[in-house]
């Protein structure tokens, strides 16, 4: 039965689904169930346009029958194959779709894979949109309590807008990674994390804020007593000193090269800009007649 | 008590309230006017105490406290030199009732002052001297190896050492051989501190996932017991049909089907 053409099975399902004077109702479990062989015929026959079509309508069809996790499975496979048409805003809306359906059945973890993946297939293409799907998957996830999960799609987010060279973004997404780490207490992530912020400030040339974001990180313990401290405190005083070979030979310790990739990048293209211009603030002469 | 505590506590007694004694004296002595010796006044009861409390914090077992002593010293000596200028030109000034000589000792005596408010130890040569040791944490800042007692190869240039050729060779053979082996201890450093990260990100991981297994622990017990539960009716259901009084009845049934048959074929024949 299943060999038959998958163009006669959608109509067959199409004509089961449509009401009509003889059809009061429709009949939904077989529609779907032809809708989804139509659908993994025609992906076999790599005739991806109406392959995704199907399995948007055999989603439909698990929807209707409340059964949300198939419905939200056929709308990835949806998704995926919308990818390979590079139908980029389809790709987003099935994503998202998919993840409303995992969040329905009380799933937040493949939800926030859903949009995980959507935010992968999109990164080169639409990076604000990327964005914006990364953020949400974190916040399902740190919703649910597992900020652990969300490490690796805050580096992501991280190194997207690195790419758009929004560096204030990249740092803030760094610091709320810090964050995260801090509640799971992995002391290793979150001095790394902070280490990143302080390298993206600098690669931004602004110095004040890498040394304000110094100095917050400063306060927090698990940073204090850790190699990426001691790390960050000789690249500050190397800036502040202006001296650009000990830039260069903090940026090749090994304390750098274990972190992410895109800022081990950043890392080695310091310093960027003058750097002897940090040297302006003179000591400020006493007056000898102020007794105070 | 033997006599000899007793006089030792008198004396601690005495030397920790003889201030109070001095100072009357030094109040009685001192008019209101002169400000200079007011001012040397309290710079002297300062340093005083500023050495009761480093020789406290050198006493010290508890290291936290010994550091916050330190760190109070130092912050006494800084305000201390600040001051210092204050009392120079309170000790130029001219003071009636004072003749010149002293207005010169006075100055002698400012400066002596310096050399005292430097003197207080304040903790600071003693971490200098470990820090050394174990190869400088925020001191140093230039990049160099691992030393260790770099401060003894130092004794090498004095007069005392008379240097022949053969220990020339030799010194200069140690020298190279301590480079070398910086250079390896280096190469080890490294590759600790890859395996140090290595490791620290193995730990997250990990601790990652560790909930998802107990989730899983959890699901594959419910699946058991409801198995469990599955095998055993399906045990009381096999049984119930095969259990032998049903054979007996099917047996009965099979013997009267035939016996019927039997008696019709008979009725035909």
């Amino acid at each position: 039965m299943s060999s038959s053409d998958p163009n006669k099975l959608i109509s067959k399902a199409d004509k089961l689904t449509k009401l009509s004077l003889t059809r009061w109702s429709a009949d939904w479990k077989s529609a779907t169930l032809l809708y989804e062989q139509a659908a993994n015929a025609f992906r076999v026959a790599k005739d991806y346009e109406k392959a995704k079509l199907a399995f948007e309508k055999a989603s439909t069809g698990q929807e209707m029958l409340s059964s949300p996790w198939d419905a939200a499975k056929h709308m990835e496979n949806a998704a995926g194959l919308a990818k390979e048409l590079r139908n980029w805003t389809e790709v987003i809306d099935f994503y998202r779709k998919a993840s409303e359906l995992y969040m329905q059945c009380d799933r937040p973890q493949p939800a926030s894979d859903a949009l995980a993946k959507g935010a992968r297939a999109v990164e080169d293409t639409k990076p604000d949109d990327a964005i914006q799907l990364y953020t949400d998957a974190c916040v399902i996830l740190e919703d649910d309590g597992k900020e652990q999960m969300a490490f690796d799609l805050y580096r992501a987010a991280a190194s997207v807008y690195v790419k758009l060279e929004k560096y204030t973004d990249a740092a803030a997404f760094l610091l709320r990674l810090g964050l995260a780490a801090d509640k799971c207490n992995a002391r290793n992530s979150q001095c790394k994390a902070y280490l990143s912020a302080i390298i993206v400030y600098l690669y931004a040339h602004d110095l004040k804020q890498a040394e304000k974001c110094y100095n917050d990180c400063y306060q927090i313990d698990a940073f204090l007593s850790s190699d990426q401290n001691r790390c960050a405190s000789k690249l500050l005083a190397a800036y502040t000193e202006g001296d650009v070979e000990e830039i260069k030979r903090v940026a090749q310790s090994s304390t750098i090269s274990n972190l992410d990739n895109v800022i081990i990048k950043l890392a080695r293209k310091l310093p960027t800009g003058d750097v002897s211009a940090s040297k302006e603030e003179e000591p400020l002469d006493l007056d000898e007649n102020d007794l105070t | 008590m033997t006599v000899i505590d007793l006089i030792t506590r008198v004396d601690a007694i005495c030397k920790k309230y003889e201030k109070y004694d001095i100072d009357k004296q030094k109040d009685a002595n001192v008019t209101g006017d002169d400000a200079f010796a007011r001012l040397y006044g309290v710079f002297e009861s300062e340093i005083d105490a500023a050495i009761q409390k480093s020789e406290a914090a050198a006493t010290e077992k508890n290291r936290a406290t010994a550091v916050a002593m330190n760190a109070e010293i130092r912050r006494t000596k800084a305000r201390l030199y600040e001051e210092l200028p204050k009392l120079q030109r309170l000790a130029l000034k001219k003071v009636k009732g004072l003749s010149k000589e002293e207005i010169e000792a006075r100055n002698d005596l400012v400066s002596s002052l310096k050399d005292r408010i430097e003197a207080i130890p304040d903790g600071s040569t003693v971490a200098a001297k470990q820090t050394a040791g174990g190869g400088g944490w925020a001191t140093s800042t230039s990049y160099t190896g691992i030393k260790f007692d770099s401060t003894s190869d130092g004794r090498f240039e004095s007069e005392y050492f008379q240097q022949t050729e053969e220990s020339d060779r030799f010194r200069q053979e140690y020298e190279m051989r301590r480079m070398k082996q910086d250079e390896g201890l280096e190469v080890i450093a490294e590759g600790l501190d890859t395996l140090k990260n290595m490791a620290h990100d193995l730990n997250e991981e990990l601790d990652r996932q560790v909930p998802l297994m107990d989730e899983i622990d959890e699901k594959v017990d419910r699946a058991a017991t409801d198995l469990k539960s599955t095998n055993v009716r399906l045990k009381d259901t096999v049984n119930q049909l095969r259990s032998s009084r049903n054979f007996c009845f099917d047996i009965i049934l099979l013997c009267i089907i035939l016996g019927i048959a039997a008696y019709l074929y008979n009725v035909l024949k």
